[in-house]
């Protein structure tokens, strides 16, 4: 019914859209997500041509093309055929006529029915809406928030249109009125498309079927609503949805580094983007399909970086793990959780290359890893359990860190001296001399701890295991090393494998769960749903004594 | 902007004109009854009037007791005599007072009307020709004054092309009655009616297509927009209703202008309306006439002024009445 | 709230030639002594002459010199006019910033008061007055400026009003300084343009209360005034008379005031920055 094809609108130099495309069916329901500024409003006005600044492309609606319509024809088309509720701010209402007034003025205008009908008509729908009749000749500053909002929302229907645009219709409501208003719209006529622009998840989920995000002027992701917030492609969405509080998800709230910047060359995302490659900058993705779902990715969404397929490694007669089908995408943490024996930790010795596995194999990034060279110790470190011991006693803090610099030979020693201590900042460790020439007996657990992990970051790797890195730190010493790995990964873009064997850690700090027992994967997913709703019975008894405050 | 006045500002008001009235003339040096009265009127009085005069208005007394005597003698509708026109003051202003409130409303209505239209179109059209030239030429409008845009109309229409009559409102002596003597009436005051009109029009015009432009700018007109309203649905009953209210607010201010723009345009004209008295009482110096008719004029300002304020809460929904 | 009034004014079409016109008669008012051929109150038998080159715009019906009595009523217009223009505007500031600032009850009552003066009309108590006290040019001013600086007043205190509240005034209030230095720091110079709309607004309506009230007669009749020249004028109208005698007063009257309509519409866009831009050539 609406087809949108590379549409551009301009506002004196700035670009607002940058080739947006998107269709909309009968009876559907699409919301359009993205932050302030990202162009959501433009969108809203340009269909309805009522933007100004320069506009190019492609808009069809039933057919016909509205860019280029004559005036008579839009103006007809203007609520009869597509109607708009808008923000509600202040006077976008007109303050000198009442309220029924103005619900029935469209359909008095364009000549729908006579006068009174469209009275009466007005009076049911603003009824519809929950404003009773006694109030049907207030003036629009008589009304609170919600009120107003539900007249826009019952003029918007007055002339029974096709596509109704519906610019952040929550964002003025309490609690209550946002579940009524999302059960009327519910109700509402089957046939009626309808486009949501908003900026509240909450809303989109609520409200819409399916979901499509916007950045930058363009679409960078499309799909079913229910699957794109529970497995975003597009890195966007996936910040997106970790930034935005809500009762869903369960991992600590995480930031997109930088922020939004006109214009861009190639991607508009790529100097937010931490899997961005050097093509990023230079073309602009295109949104490419694939079943019902797109994405504009250079690199098709978010990648895989690690992956095992049916590794096993046996020790003699006991199997300490049993066929491993793990993925770990692009800047993910995924945490494995298991008690001791379960094999968590040999599964990572065996991908660090500290055992052989007796069968299946490892890719990083697709390609099968058989000999651990520089380059993958580049790409993938990890730190362990007691930092203590991790470190040599015999090296101060600077020449711990600078150790891999060392071993793989990269750049002069200055290079790898500015490097080194670039990192020490990076995980908030002093830079001052007197610091770095300390030697570990003189650090506290938490110190050393960021010593290891700037010892493993000094190579920039794409993976990080942290096996149990927290078990030897005391509880406040041990948030603080968590969120040092969570603001690393919202910087750097660093996918971990946390393993530890406390779920409740793990529900704080990652985004998919992987349960293991014997050896074997039981169970795996979102860590919101492991928690909410977790299938296997193992995984119940881990939740059922996993740390909890009982309060009552 | 509206104004809620509340009726202590009236009070006042009314106090102000009161004193003005009584303090003038009894402020003055020398004999109060010469000053009331002047020194023409006074040598055609008898020494039994002085004496009664004296007494009535209780001349000899302290001032307080002088205005004692004022207000009562306002109470009994006694404005005093005019020796001029040899009347009660009150009878000489009510002879002239409706040919006055004939061109005064006549121009008021239409200068609002003509303005308020003008200045939603002009606003409509900000920045195009129509706009500037209308703008340009109302602003040059507006620096004629009154008096001086009546003597253009009256040399342009009255002698060069000799279309309109030179002075009066009616023709004198000539006995018409019916649509002759409406016809007779309305060519006399097309003129006055006309250099007020004119006087007027760029105050509301100006103020129109000011609230205009930032009426135009509004959420609402968006929204209004989007509902696929024709063009003057827009202008008129959605920007347009919300430009006028100031104008109308001013409604009260602005007949204070017309009326001393009316006293004016009388001159002009020789029009009989309460200007022209003016201005005969001012040149025959006739007190007790000037000061009555300040007093009836000043009254009916205040009066008109209340009624404006009573009824713009009509008009704006969001204003709601003061008293 | 960055304003540049001259800016403003400099940048309109208008505006720019609302200045020069104001300019033009300014350079008139105070050449006047200079340039004209004749004493403009010296009488003559010469009367009701044709414009000639001994009299450039001929005689009045005394004899005297037109051109002259053109010359010189521009120093009357301006003189009353910025007289009244000042005065105004300072009893406009005293009155509404220390409304403004004072607050309570003294409020109140000053605002009473300057509501009760705009209703009652300015140009009839003037006539009123006038026609008692017969006023020479200085108390002319003080007449007519006891009458025109409310309307000055209200809009000075409701910007003085928004003003206070602002931030950097609490501040100072912390700081313990005292309302006189508020005003004078603080208040004052974001008035800047405001007053001088408020000003022009004042000279313009002075301008037009003088010419008015010498053309009723009242006034000083040994001043040279256009309004003057306007009524000696009209009692000759059906003479050709008034082609150089009437209409050269009322079109310097006319453009005085114009010239003054011009600058303050352009000032105006400082005070409702939703009028700027896209105005004008």
């Amino acid at each position: 019914m609406l087809e949108i094809k590379d549409l551009h609108v301009n506002y004196g130099r700035a670009g607002i859209l940058n080739g947006l495309n998107l269709k909309l069916e009968r009876g559907e329901t699409l919301a359009i997500v993205g932050e302030s500024g990202a162009g959501k409003t433009t969108l809203g006005l340009s269909i309805m041509c009522l933007v100004e600044g320069r506009v190019s492309g492609s808009i069809q609606f039933q057919g016909k093309e509205l860019l280029t319509l004559p005036k008579q024809e839009m103006q007809a088309i203007r609520w009869n055929r597509v109607a708009m509720v808008f923000q509600n701010v202040n006077n976008v209402l007109n303050p000198v006529h009442n309220i029924l007034n103005q619900v029935a003025e469209p359909i008095i205008e364009h000549r729908l029915s006579s006068k009174n009908e469209a009275r009466e008509k007005a009076g049911e729908l603003l009824e519809r809406f929950g404003l009773p009749r006694s109030r049907f000749s207030a003036y629009p500053h008589q009304l609170s928030g919600g009120e107003q909002q539900r007249v826009l929302l019952a003029m918007s229907l007055a002339n029974d249109p096709e596509l109704l645009i519906l610019d952040e219709p929550m964002s003025s409501l309490d609690v209550t009125t946002r579940e009524e208003l999302g059960n009327l719209l519910q109700q509402m006529d089957g046939d009626c498309a309808r486009l949501v622009i908003t900026h509240d998840l909450d809303t989109a989920s609520r409200l819409s079927q399916k979901l499509a995000v916007l950045y930058g002027g363009r679409i960078i992701e499309s799909g079913p609503t229910r699957e794109v917030l529970r497995y975003p492609r597009h890195p966007y969405t996936r910040a997106l949805i970790r930034a935005y509080p809500n009762m869903t998800t369960v991992k600590d709230l995480q930031g997109i580094k930088g922020r939004m910047t006109r214009p861009v060359s190639g991607c508009a995302f790529h100097p937010r983007c931490t899997q961005a490659i050097s093509i990023c900058r230079d073309k602009v993705p295109q949104l490419i399909r694939d079943n019902e779902r797109a994405v504009a990715c250079h690199r098709g969404g978010i990648i895989t970086l690690l992956s095992t397929v049916n590794l096993s490694k046996s020790f003699g007669s006991l199997k300490a793990v049993d066929s491993v089908n793990l993925n770990i995408a692009s800047g993910e943490t995924l945490a494995l959780v298991g008690q001791s024996g379960s094999g968590k930790t040999t599964l990572a010795k065996i991908i660090m290359g500290l055992h052989t596995p007796t069968d299946g194999s490892i890719y990083l990034e697709g390609s099968k890893i058989t000999n651990r060279g520089k380059e993958f110790y580049k790409r993938v470190q990890m730190i362990f359990q007691n930092p203590g011991e991790s470190l040599s006693h015999r090296l101060t803090v600077l020449e711990s860190v600078m150790e891999p610099l060392e071993i793989q030979g990269t750049g002069t020693k200055e290079q790898r001296r500015d490097k080194a201590i670039q990192t020490i900042g990076e995980v908030e460790l002093p830079r001052t001399e007197d610091f770095l020439n300390t030697y570990p007996h003189h650090l506290s657990g938490g110190e050393l701890q960021r010593v290891t992990i700037a010892r493993a970051l000094v190579m920039d790797p794409d993976l990080l295991i942290a096996d149990e890195p927290t078990s030897f730190l005391d509880a406040s010493t041990g948030a603080k090393i968590l969120k040092l790995l969570l603001n690393l990964q919202e910087h750097r873009g660093l996918s971990i494998l946390h393993i530890t064997h406390d779920i409740a850690t793990a529900r704080k700090v990652s985004d998919r769960i992987a349960v293991m027992l014997d050896g074997r994967i039981i169970e795996e997913g979102p860590s919101n749903e492991i928690v909410a709703s977790p299938k296997q019975a193992y995984t119940k008894r881990l939740l059922g004594s996993a740390s909890a405050l009982r309060p009552t | 902007m509206s104004t809620r006045r509340n009726l202590a500002t009236y009070g006042i008001a009314f106090l102000i004109i009161l004193g003005l009235n009584f303090l003038l003339p009894r402020l003055m040096p020398g004999d109060p009854l010469t000053a009331i009265y002047g020194d023409e009127a006074l040598i055609a009085m008898t020494p039994e009037l002085k004496a009664s005069l004296v007494e009535r208005f209780a001349l000899d007394q302290p001032l307080w007791q002088q205005f004692g005597a004022y207000i009562s003698s306002l109470f009994r509708g006694d404005l005093g005599y005019s020796y001029y026109y040899n009347a009660p003051v009150i009878d000489v202003i009510m002879g002239s007072l409706p040919w006055t409130l004939l061109i005064i409303g006549t121009s008021l209505v239409l200068a609002t009307l003509l303005g308020i239209v003008l200045g939603i179109e002009s606003g409509w059209r900000r920045g195009s020709r129509t706009d500037r030239s209308l703008l340009t030429g109302l602003m040059c409008l507006n620096g004629f004054p009154d008096f001086f845009m009546g003597l253009l109309l009256l040399i342009i229409f009255g002698i060069w092309l000799g279309v309109s009559p030179l002075s009066g409102a009616m023709t004198p002596y000539s006995g018409l009655s019916g649509m002759a003597l409406v016809w007779d009436v309305l060519k006399h005051m097309a003129l006055p009616v006309a250099a007020l009109t004119l006087a007027q029009l760029a105050g509301g015009y100006l103020l129109t297509r000011n609230t205009m432009i930032s009426v135009l700018k509004a959420p609402f007109m968006l929204t209004a927009r989007a509902k696929g309203l024709s063009q003057r649905s827009l202008k008129y009953r959605h920007a347009g209703r919300n430009s006028m209210l100031p104008v109308i607010t001013m409604t009260g201010i602005r007949l204070g202008r017309v009326v001393t723009g009316a006293l004016f345009v009388e001159l002009v004209f020789a029009y009989p309306g309460i200007g022209y008295m003016t201005y005969q009482a001012l040149l025959s110096r006739d007190y007790p006439l000037i000061q009555g008719i300040f007093l009836v004029v000043a009254v009916s300002v205040l009066i008109a002024n209340f009624s404006a304020d009573l009824l713009y809460p009509r008009l704006d929904p969001r204003v709601s009445y003061a008293y | 709230m960055h304003i540049d009034v001259k800016k403003e004014i400099r940048q309109s079409g208008i505006g720019r030639a609302g200045v020069i016109i104001l300019v033009l008669v300014v350079l008139i008012a105070l050449l006047a002594p200079l340039i004209s051929p004749y004493d403009p109150l010296q009488q003559s038998t010469d009367s009701l002459l044709a414009p000639s080159t001994s009299h450039w715009l001929g005689t009045n019906h005394v004899g005297q010199d037109i051109w002259s009595q053109l010359l010189y009523g521009a120093g009357t217009s301006l003189l009353v006019g910025f007289g009244v223009g000042i005065i105004s505007l300072l009893l406009s500031i005293i009155f509404g910033v220390s409304a403004a600032l004072i607050g309570g009850v003294y409020d109140q009552i000053v605002m009473r008061i300057v509501d009760a003066f705009i209703i009652v009309p300015m140009a009839i108590v003037a006539i009123l007055v006038a026609a008692y006290i017969k006023p020479d040019i200085p108390v002319l001013i003080l007449l007519l400026s006891a009458f025109s600086w409310q309307g000055g007043a209200r809009v000075i205190r409701a910007q003085a009003l928004s003003l206070k509240e602002m931030g950097h005034i609490s501040a100072s209030r912390v700081f313990g300084a005292s309302g006189l230095y508020i005003a004078r720091r603080h208040i004052l110079p974001d008035l800047g343009p405001i007053l001088l709309v408020e000003f022009i607004y004042g000279v313009r309506r002075a301008v037009f209360m003088e010419a008015g009230l010498a053309f009723l007669g009242i006034g000083d009749p040994m001043l040279v005034s256009w309004g003057v020249m306007m009524r000696d004028a009209m009692r000759f109208s059906y003479l050709d008379v008034w082609q150089w005698w009437l209409l050269p007063a009322g079109v310097m009257l006319s453009l005085t005031i114009v010239g003054l309509t011009f600058v303050s519409h352009a000032a105006e866009t400082v005070l409702d920055p939703r009028l700027r831009g896209a105005e004008v050539a």
